[in-house]
């Protein structure tokens, strides 16, 4: 099973991902058709900037269990198995933000949506492009990416550890998981924003 | 093994969720006095504002109870339990055994005891029932609206009922609703913006009397002042539903002591959800955290540990999100310390700026949030005050605008 993996180190912060995203989440999927539409396409997907000012590509994990699942009040985020994907139906969702809260990576929005019912602002999340891979297409943010920060590739057994790892670390539902030793993760993570913290100041 | 669940909320059914994903031959009864299907309870108040359907309450689309294999017993109140010979006694009669119990009975509505209580008109907001009961008072016409008690269900009563355009009045007894949940800046932005959709709020009285024929008219407040009102919500906070169970017989705070693995004072019963009492991490102490997302992971924890699988609750956490008209608010962990000696609480933005942050720490662990607008990024906070990472990067990183995950790593 191909999954989008996100290699931090070498975002450049172009944002083509972005745009890529949010035209292949239009009717039309066409980003010069996409400017005229209503409501207006927005990405899925945040490059957002670290503390260097370097880029971060920022999707969904598609956590398993997902805490924005959990947490939803209208029970309208659920996980298609098969497909790897954590789903929100925007009929059921009733934009609460109960799943902004629970989010540990911050990748909800609230908008209009084409795939909504008109005027109805819900939440929305990376969908793993499911319409495009359904088509043999592959993820819109791999595919523009040309400098391999975003990849479509089989996860290795390792790197779906290490993405769930860090997932629920972040998660209140940790420790229903009986994962061993996320005090290791706590530790890393500590360290990462320690080292961070010193540059900055010196 | 045979599984009891008490409760048929969001604990009681992801529990028998987790039992089933572990054991597939397990008996599960679960005994529930609601007979609607498995509902989204924080979803009536969207109901009574108007916004969602009632049909659109139930949580699942199929039949639950068959997907799960689940005995159904509904329409009936545990009346006793027995810990010893373990079993239930029903209202109507019925017993039945367990091996393993779960209590997610939830919390019942408080309701006013003063003379006229029993007119029609006073309401309760907790159920399914509940809703459809305000919605047949409104479609009668209503032209004011009484709202007892500014704490979460009192603030969704007055939220929906101004959302309909119904003239709302508010009794509550600190300066601006929610009190428990925000800080006095996010505090007096709500209590605006609901002053503004035309939210009348008296502060510090209460009603002695209702008066009416059949149906509620006027409220006289201790103040001596009387009130005209034909609709009445009674937002005066919840009780864990625990009068089955007998004095002594588990050990009981105010809602059910639960340990890490939401196990009671008596093995083989467990608890979850807005009945139980468990270790809260913000504040270090027991509380119960009556929260949708908390019930939702406790029932599942819960049930593993039941059907055998040891899994450990890392505590509960207090946390709200609320859209209210203009304005988002979320709120997470102790966002309103009072005498806070070794708490330092950093604050940013505010009415003018239209965007506020507070954010409240033990030294350098974060342990309580306020946002006003620009909640998206909320996540990130919520999961640092619950697993207590010290934050190492400058405070000020947390409280940017612009903070995001990129900036933790
Ligand atoms: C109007 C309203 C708005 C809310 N909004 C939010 C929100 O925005 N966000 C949020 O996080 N939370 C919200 N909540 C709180 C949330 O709904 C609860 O925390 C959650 O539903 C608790 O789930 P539970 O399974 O523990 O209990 P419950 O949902 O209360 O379920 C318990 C069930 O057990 C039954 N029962 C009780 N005693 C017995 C007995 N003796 N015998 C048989 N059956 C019994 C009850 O009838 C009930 O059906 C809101 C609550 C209300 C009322
Ligand atoms: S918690 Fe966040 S990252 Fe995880 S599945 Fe939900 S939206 Fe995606
Ligand atoms: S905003 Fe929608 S998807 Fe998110 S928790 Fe609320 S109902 Fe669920």
């Amino acid at each position: 099973m191909k999954q989008v993996i996100v290699n931090p180190e070498k975002c450049v912060g172009c944002m083509q991902c972005m745009l890529a995203c949010a035209a292949a989440h239009a009717t039309s999927e066409s980003l010069f058709a996409a400017v005229h539409e209503t409501p207006k396409p927005r990405p899925r997907v945040h490059v957002g900037a670290g503390l260097f000012n370097q880029g971060f590509p920022n999707r969904c994990r598609h956590c398993d269990p997902a805490p924005c699942q959990l947490a939803c009040l209208a029970g309208a985020i659920f996980r298609d198995a098969a497909a790897h994907t954590v789903f929100i139906n925007p009929d059921r969702c009733i934009n609460c933000a109960s799943c902004a809260m629970a989010c540990p990576y911050g990748v909800l929005r609230f908008h209009e949506e084409a795939a909504a019912p008109p005027g109805k602002t819900v939440a929305v999340k990376c969908d793993n492009c499911d319409a495009r891979v359904a088509r043999g297409q592959i993820p819109a943010c791999a595919e523009v990416c040309k400098t391999g920060a975003l990849v479509y590739d089989e996860m290795t057994h390792a790197m779906n550890e290490k993405t769930r790892q860090v997932a629920r670390t972040m998660s209140s539902d940790a420790a229903a998981q009986g994962l061993p030793d996320t005090v290791a993760l706590y530790n890393t993570l500590k360290q990462a924003t320690m080292k961070a913290g010193a540059a900055i100041r010196r | 093994m045979k599984h009891l669940i008490i409760g048929n909320g969001i604990a009681g059914i992801n529990a028998a969720r987790a039992i089933r994903e572990m054991d597939t031959s397990a008996a599960i009864f679960m005994v529930s006095d609601e007979t609607f299907p498995p509902y989204s309870r924080p979803m009536i108040s969207y109901v009574l504002e108007g916004s969602e359907p009632h049909e659109k309450l139930p949580l699942f689309a199929g039949n639950i109870y068959e997907d799960l294999d689940i005995t159904p017993v509904l329409g009936h109140r545990v009346a006793h339990l027995d810990v010893k010979k373990k079993f239930v006694h029903l209202e109507n009669g019925t017993d039945i055994d367990f091996q393993k119990l779960l209590i997610a009975s939830g919390a019942d509505a408080r309701h006013i005891r003063v003379p006229g209580a029993e007119l029609g008109n006073i309401f309760t907001m907790r159920t399914q029932k509940d809703v459809l009961d305000h919605l047949a008072a409104i479609s009668l016409g209503i032209k004011n609206a009484l709202v007892l008690g500014g704490g979460l269900v009192g603030f969704k009563a007055a939220h929906a009922l101004l959302k309909r355009g119904i003239k709302v009045t508010m009794l509550i007894t600190s300066a601006y609703p929610l009190a428990m949940q925000v800080d006095p800046t996010a505090g007096r932005m709500i209590l605006k913006e609901l002053q503004a959709r035309g939210l009348s709020v008296k502060v510090g009285v209460s009603v002695s009397s209702f008066d009416g024929e059949t149906r509620v008219k006027k409220a006289c407040l201790d103040s001596g002042e009387t009130l005209d009102c034909d609709l009445v919500i009674v937002g005066k906070g919840v009780d864990p539903s625990l009068g089955f169970i007998a004095e002594n017989d588990i050990e009981i705070d105010y809602g059910i002591l639960v340990d890490p693995y939401l196990c009671s004072s008596v093995s083989d019963i467990y608890a979850a959800g807005d009945a139980a009492e468990s270790m809260d991490i913000a504040r270090q102490k027991r509380w119960i955290n009556a929260i949708w997302p908390e019930a939702a992971i406790q029932g599942r924890i819960a049930g593993y540990n039941m059907a055998g699988r040891k899994v450990a609750c890392p505590g509960s956490l207090g946390r709200n999100v609320m859209r209210i008209f203009g304005l988002d608010v979320m709120t997470v962990g102790l966002a309103n310390p009072d005498g806070a000696d070794d708490l330092e609480i950093i604050q940013a933005g505010g009415e003018k700026a239209g965007v506020y942050r507070s954010l409240v720490f033990c030294r350098d662990i974060l342990v309580g949030a306020v946002l006003v607008n620009q909640i998206e990024q909320g996540g990130i906070l919520r999961a640092m005050i619950e697993n207590r990472i010290p934050v190492r990067i400058p405070k000020a990183y947390l409280m940017s605008l612009h903070f995001d995950y990129s900036k933790l790593l």
